[in-house]
């Protein structure tokens, strides 16, 4: 069957990516000033006008060859080597020319570099760890070592990123709409179980911040894995409309000494004595200040009032945001009694967002993804902040100081926790 | 200096595109809406245009069930045996 792609400007680049990555470079797309979204359906109808000859052409001709041959970096395992400069302010500005950078200053992956980080994992080295998404890049075990050694990683930090690679794989993950979407998202890693202590990753004080180099080198070796054997580069296949900080590294340990419950691991059915990584499609942390509250109650009213918010993908498209609560805050919760489900239920309950501050539009959209949440419901129904308690995902982590902060996720995708092999 | 190439080969393979016809005369045009607002809006107009420019015999939509998840194997199927020419979307 003859096929054309009808697409925005803006996207072309994405959609391009995407026909040559599914073995199609020929396949015809023909776009549209952007966008079609978000703008009344007269004018979107519009931009069908001026196209129409040259798609009526492109399904009844043969199209020019594409300009990319899918297969030029061979399909095999083995990974080939590039000449690149030798200094090494030149490199920086060669990397980025190649659009395999992230803006930061990059360790060369020598074939001798590659090799010592290769000694972290008792994998071979053309053993494929997952394929991914949208360029179909085999991440082998060596690909993912280069991207590592890239990024400041050390030989001990390798199982954790490998690890980390084989979950945001995962179908339920859905991989390739985080790495495509205009949503700001990126995959938190979160580090449970023996390993966090023994790489000394920081799950206290500034847990989300700068300053410890496991913490900064798995979350950002697992960023240039997917921007380089995934193929998402910002501002073409990323289509993120802003993106946020987490997308240059994003990872933290959980504080399992501090937290009254057990942690999110053993919550997943993992032994605590296993070292396991999770990932999850999440947005920047947003942080919620409850200096006042002494009562589980009061630390809940304020955790829903951060959590149930209008312009969250979490309320019409499902997902599982997460709520970091901060060790005291967490402690708060735990002395009155509360177990962390009895937390999960309680927020539950109280974030919602009356579908009187959502617009009709909206209300409208969400009712076709969500119809049990949306479609005909009574004025003054709520929308809640996920479709079950179960979905929201608790952590503790962080350190001294009455601050938790809440990280919605991009919707359609579910968080995927991994062993780390030893 | 010598690098290991970062990007890593890559699982896509070639595939041969479908042979187009030579005109839409008396043909069915299948429309797969990505499910992004207004996809589907100018996707039926495009169709409509087509239809009425080319001599297509009918004009027949689909959705995906999400814009963050690719079709059913099965719907791509329904498409496949019901039309001889496609358009779909990308992009919001």
């Amino acid at each position: 069957m003859a096929c054309v792609v009808l697409g925005t400007d803006e996207f072309l680049p994405l959609a391009r990516a995407q026909i040559t990555a599914r073995g199609l470079p020929d396949l015809p797309v023909i776009t549209v000033p952007h966008p079609i979204g978000g703008i009344p359906a007269a004018i979107a109808a519009a931009k069908a006008e001026p196209i129409v000859e040259s798609v009526l052409r492109a399904l009844t001709s043969r199209p020019p060859a594409g300009d990319a041959a899918v297969t030029s970096r061979g399909a095999g395992t083995s990974v080939g080597d590039v000449d690149a400069p030798e200094d090494l302010d030149q490199f920086q500005i060669w990397l980025m020319e190649r659009g395999w950078g992230d803006g930061l200053p990059a360790i060369p992956p020598t074939r001798e570099r590659v090799a010592a980080m290769l000694a972290g994992t008792r994998r071979k080295r053309e053993e494929e760890v997952a394929i991914l998404v949208p360029r179909l890049g085999r991440a082998t075990v060596e690909a993912v070592a280069a991207n590592a050694v890239m990024a400041g990683a050390l030989r001990e930090h390798l199982a954790v990123i490998l690890a980390a690679v084989e979950a945001v794989a995962d179908p339920s993950f859905n991989l390739q709409a985080v790495q495509t979407t205009t949503h700001p998202c990126s995959p938190l890693c979160i580090v449970n179980g023996p390993i966090a202590r023994r790489l000394g990753m920081n799950a206290g004080g500034n847990v989300f911040g700068q300053g410890s180099r496991a913490n900064a080198a798995i979350g950002r070796a697992l960023r240039l894995t997917l921007q380089n054997v995934g193929g998402a580069r910002p501002g073409k296949e990323d289509r993120a409309t802003h993106g946020h900080p987490g997308k240059y590294t994003y990872c933290v340990a959980e504080n399992e000494v501090a937290s009254p419950w057990k942690p999110l691991s053993v919550e997943r059915g993992f032994s605590a004595g296993d070292s396991t990584v999770t990932v999850c499609g999440s947005e920047g942390p947003h942080n919620i200040n409850d200096h006042g509250s002494t009562t589980a109650e009061g630390i809940v009213m304020t955790v829903a009032g951060t959590a149930a918010i209008a312009g969250s993908n979490n309320i019409y498209l499902g997902g599982e945001p997460l709520v970091v609560l901060g060790p005291e805050h967490a402690a708060t919760v735990a002395s009155s009694g509360w177990s962390k489900d009895d937390f999960k239920r309680a927020l539950w309950d109280r974030a919602c967002v009356p579908l009187g501050h959502l617009a009709p539009e909206n209300i409208e959209r969400f009712a076709a993804i969500h119809p049990e949440g949306f479609k005909d419901r009574p004025a003054g129904a709520m929308a809640p902040m996920t479709r079950d308690w179960r979905d929201i995902m608790v952590i503790v982590a962080g350190g001294a100081g009455k601050h938790s902060v809440f990280v919605p996720t991009f919707g359609a995708t579910r968080s995927v926790t991994r062993r780390i092999a030893d | 200096m010598r690098i290991v190439d970062p990007v890593g080969t890559s699982a896509a393979s070639a595939m041969t595109l479908a042979d187009r016809p030579h005109s839409l005369e008396g043909v069915t045009i299948a429309l797969l809406d990505n499910s992004k607002p207004n996809a589907g809006v100018l996707l039926e107009r495009a169709g409509a245009l087509l239809a009425a420019r080319g001599g297509a015999r009918a004009v027949k939509a689909w959705s995906k069930p999400g814009s963050s998840v690719g079709a059913a194997p099965a719907v791509l199927e329904e498409i496949a045996a019901a039309a001889r020419v496609a358009l779909t979307a990308s992009a919001d």
